[in-house]
């Protein structure tokens, strides 16, 4: 389950807006091969997982992802 | 105290859980795959410890950082208050 945190896990400032641009890291963000998709994909990656290490490293990777982006 | 200086101490405060807690990310996701290394585990705690006693000073002054009943809050209901990360321009200057 998440919890929402009001705060930035890392601000930025965005001294030369560039449309160009941030529709890429958009992509990035969202696109089918972007880290939203990965986030999920190591989310459900974590159910057939066999050791706790690799349960734990793949929850834990999945949801500070999550937290990146939102 | 004037603005600028209490947006100061703010973006101050929050750099510094923000680096804390990056070092609790970093020794967690380490620790996952080394539960045994005793060192890494006690730097682990003592951040977490320090994360703590920083977040509630943060919520003391400036309000939850967290709702569903992770952070208590004053009246009225605080969580509503602006600014929201996504809005917050005025405390994020030079960064």
């Amino acid at each position: 389950m998440w919890v929402y945190e009001k705060k930035l896990q890392y601000p930025v400032r965005i001294k030369n807006p560039n449309p160009k641009m941030a529709k890429y890291i958009i992509t990035q963000y969202g696109g089918p091969d972007g880290e939203l998709a990965a986030s999920l994909r190591y989310l459900s990656q974590r159910y057939h997982m066999p050791i706790p290490e690799a349960k734990a490293v793949l929850n834990d990777i999945g949801t500070s992802l999550t937290k990146l982006l939102i | 105290m004037n603005h600028a200086h209490a947006d100061n101490e703010r973006r101050e405060l929050l750099e510094q859980i923000r680096a804390i807690e990056f070092m609790t990310i970093d020794l967690n996701l380490y620790l996952n795959t080394h539960p045994n290394d005793r060192r890494a585990l006690n730097e682990y705690n003592y951040y977490t410890r320090q994360l703590q006693a920083l977040r509630r000073e943060y919520e003391m002054r400036y309000g939850p950082l967290t709702n569903f009943g992770y952070s208590l809050s004053q009246y009225p209901w605080a969580w509503i208050n602006e600014p929201w990360p996504w809005e917050e321009d005025h405390y994020m200057e030079g960064c």
